[in-house]
């Protein structure tokens, strides 16, 4: 079981890594290459065509579809084989937040049409997926703080989703701020990068909401005492604070457009430290 | 008449304004502030996130806080008397982080105040009839032409978006039949019940510390009872028991307990780390565990003076022996009774024995001496006897009244923003004119919102109005064609 959960996050990462080569493929205009050759051979004088650049970008959509299904099957096997859910370690939880990335990115793509923003999202999910390669992926017995499966299993689905929400609203923020400060007619319009970015977070930032109750609940039943300004959770409601600015921000006069989006671009930072914190600082997470 | 109101009205007016209170209340009814407050918040929580923060105990004892600043010196260096001087070290005690909190409250008081009113205003008595210019400006807008009268085109209307959850009004004029269908229109309240519940959070966290204790090193020996002081409330420790995995990470700590209010017993119960004992308020949470030497003190004449467990709860400063303290208060003695270092050949305690340091009435030592188990030993006129080894649960005992406020804030919290966000308002407006030929010219038209873009709820709206209207032709327009190039 466990060997097939470790086939299936490899064949996740050659997924997620193939579709970011074909979005990228799709996205080249080829008329490029025709001038670069130019020293070489001659020119290679055939432009592709709209039609391949299209298909081009719909098989990349279907491997990243793969990659998700891939992942989906990783955490699944090694769930059974564990006993219970995806999150007693690194390793497990690189693996959740890559998978919480990809679903919430599929979503978005699949409604707004964006292949602009693999460029973004894909290699992050890249990223924690060979930064899981890095980590044991041994399946070690739970310690008792830990044992509280149901509250932990939602405390960490929740985050997962939460963490991949923020992912897709960094990518959108920064298509945006791209946007504003150069002449690219491949983007979407701000309107529309405005919207991914607003309605990601809206659903990152509840959840986050949830994950930090739900974090507190937890603490109040295993340790007695619901906030204990532990380094990991006042480090979540330091990104959790951040999304409610970029929420006040958005609506007012002067902080709108590129300097909300900066919000959004920090939060993701705080994601991040977030995530990694574990090396930053000691505390009650540390054994995560 | 009308001079005497004037005279009560204008001086209070001159009151509110003399003493500044309209520029306080301008001051804290911003949205401005509410983002600054926020960043500064974040920012200082991140500085206690990335510096090592001193535990409150330590900072409260000025030896223990020199020594602490010891050894963050090693790390920070130079810098440390600096981010000492700006409660660097203790952020979350810091002046400057309660006031941010306390600036947070007013601001959010105030801002909830100011709107209140006016948000209110828009839920119960919104406006029915709009001007021309409302329809022609509205952000997103439509003209639709109908084939039947306006009293049987707003019946459609009207049944139609009932049926799509809008709330309907109509208002009938001379000339034409104007219309009003409102979604969810109390989700407003949404930001309201988010920004409230956090001042309750808040407040639950001030009641907690008021109202509450805590005692972290709650210690109980086995076959022995300990009360909680403050209350009626006493525990005794039936047993209490381990578990490992193989590789030798802890699986299991629990403790089985009876617990007794003014001595009658009202629940027997196990402990454990994730199932605490909850009665009366008070909660006990596994914390620690540990050795606990049971001892007998006899005088010379027999008669016992001391028959129980001496919990080794504490360690000896030299190498970590683990220690407990035996009171004889009749005789003004104290004696420490230390246990083998854990884990390794102690030279000086070995396994089965117990060390002694016996302390005389002026606090100064004694008698040293070494028990070995089973045999008593006669010091000063006194017989000791290390009987055998048992152990000890530390508890954390826990009272929070202000607990419960906070759950419920959490959830109304939470419910507020998936109110506010999933659940947003939609107001749409309608004006119904017939003609003389007994067809309808109806103009429809939402305006935009600053959170989130109406566009895909008006597109289905204008798709049902067109059909219930049997329309011929349909005008649309939006400002950047938003509304209609993506129907
Ligand atoms: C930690 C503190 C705060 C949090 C978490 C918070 C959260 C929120 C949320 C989630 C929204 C909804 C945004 C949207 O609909 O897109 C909002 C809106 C709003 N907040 Fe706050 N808020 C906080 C502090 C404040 C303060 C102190 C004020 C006082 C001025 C304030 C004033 C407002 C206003 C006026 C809106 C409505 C914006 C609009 O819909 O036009 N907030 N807040």
């Amino acid at each position: 079981m466990l060997e097939l959960s470790r086939y299936a996050f490899i064949a996740a990462i050659a997924a997620v890594s193939a579709a970011l080569a074909l979005h990228v493929v799709a996205a080249i205009p080829w008329r490029g290459f025709s001038v670069l050759s130019l020293a070489g051979r001659g020119a290679m004088a055939t432009e592709a065509s709209p039609a391949f650049r299209a298909t081009t970008g719909r098989f990349a959509i279907t491997l990243g579809v793969n990659a998700f299904l891939f992942l989906t099957a990783a955490l699944i096997l090694r769930t059974i084989e564990a006993g219970h859910g995806p999150f007693s370690n690194m390793y497990e939880f690189s693996l959740a937040f890559a998978w919480g990335t990809l679903a919430i990115y599929l979503y978005f793509d699949a409604r707004y049409r964006l292949p602009a923003m693999a460029f973004l999202v894909l290699p992050v999910a890249l990223g924690l997926l060979l930064y899981a390669t890095t980590l044991s992926d041994e399946i070690a017995p739970l310690v008792p703080a830990l044992q509280n499966d149901l509250l932990l299993t939602i405390h960490v689905a929740v985050a997962i989703l939460a963490y991949g929400a923020f992912t897709v609203a960094f990518g959108a923020a920064v298509l945006y701020l791209i946007r504003s400060h150069s002449e690219v007619d491949w983007l979407p319009s701000h309107s529309v990068l405005d919207e991914v970015t607003y309605r990601s977070v809206m659903v990152g930032f509840p959840m986050l909401a949830l994950v930090i109750i739900l974090g507190a609940v937890w603490a109040e039943i295993a340790w007695g005492a619901y906030w204990s300004w532990d380094p990991k959770e006042t480090a979540s409601l330091v990104t959790w604070l951040i999304y409610g600015g970029y929420l006040h921000a958005r609506v007012m006069r002067g902080w709108s457009g590129d300097r909300s989006a900066w919000f959004v671009v920090g939060g993701f930072a705080a994601t991040m430290f977030t995530y990694f914190g574990n090396y930053f600082f000691s505390g009650l997470h540390s054994y995560a | 008449m009308t001079s005497v109101t004037k005279r009560i009205g204008a001086p209070r007016t001159n009151l509110w304004e003399s003493l500044g209170f309209a520029r306080v209340w301008g001051f804290f009814r911003s949205v401005r502030l509410a983002l600054v407050l926020i960043l500064a918040l974040a920012a200082v929580l991140l500085i206690g996130t990335i510096l090592q923060q001193v535990p409150p105990s330590i900072r409260a004892d000025g030896a223990a806080y020199e020594q602490w600043l010891e050894q963050a010196r090693l790390k920070y260096g130079p810098w440390t008397d600096l981010l000492e001087h700006l409660d660097f070290f203790s952020v979350f005690q810091a002046p400057y982080f309660r006031a941010l909190i306390a600036l947070l409250v007013i601001n959010i008081v105030v801002c909830t105040l100011n709107r209140w009113r006016s948000i209110s205003i828009t839920v119960f008595r919104s406006r029915v009839r709009m001007t021309d210019g409302f329809f022609q400006h509205a952000r997103f807008n439509a003209t639709f032409e109908s084939p039947m009268p306006a009293p049987e085109a707003a019946r459609r209307m009207k049944r139609s978006l009932s049926f799509a959850r809008y709330r309907v009004n109509t208002e009938t004029g001379a000339q034409s039949i104007a219309l009003l269908a409102d979604k969810n229109r109390f989700s407003v309240y949404g930001t309201f019940l988010t920004h409230l519940s956090i001042v309750l959070i808040l407040a639950g966290a001030v009641i907690g510390g008021v109202f509450g204790f805590k005692d972290p090193q709650f210690v109980v020996a086995e076959d022995s009872t300990r009360g909680v002081a403050g209350t009626e409330l006493s525990v005794r420790l039936e047993h209490f028991a381990d578990e490992y995995y193989l590789d030798g990470r802890p699986k299991d700590f629990r403790s089985e307990v009876t617990l007794f209010k003014d001595g009658q017993e009202v629940k027997r119960a196990t402990i454990r780390v994730n199932s605490p004992l909850r009665y009366d308020g008070i909660t006990f949470h596994q914390s620690f565990y540990g050795q606990t030497a049971v001892m007998k003190v006899e005088d010379s004449g027999g008669r016992e003076l001391y028959r129980g467990g001496v919990p080794l709860s504490w360690q000896t400063r030299d190498g970590g022996r683990p220690a407990g303290l035996l009171t004889l208060s009749e005789q003004g003695i104290s004696v420490w009774v230390i246990g083998p270092r854990p884990g390794e050949n102690d030279p000086l305690v070995r396994p089965g024995e117990m060390r002694l340091e016996i302390y005389n009435p002026d606090g100064d030592v004694d008698r040293l001496e070494t028990l070995t188990q089973g045999e008593p030993k006669e010091i000063d006129g006194l017989t000791f006897t290390f009987e055998r080894e048992s152990r000890f649960t530390g508890l954390k005992v826990v009272k929070d009244p202000g607990v419960t406020i906070i759950w419920v804030a959490c959830t109304l919290l939470v419910l507020g923003i998936v109110v506010l966000f999933y659940f947003p308002r939609r107001r749409a407006w309608a004006l119904l004119t017939e003609r003389p030929d007994g067809t309808t010219e109806v103009k429809l038209a939402m305006p935009s919102q600053r959170n989130l873009s109406p566009a895909g709820d008006f597109r289905r709206l204008r798709t049902r109005v067109g059909r219930v209207l049997l329309s011929t032709s349909a005008t649309l327009r939006s400002k950047d064609g938003e509304g209609g190039d993506r129907a």
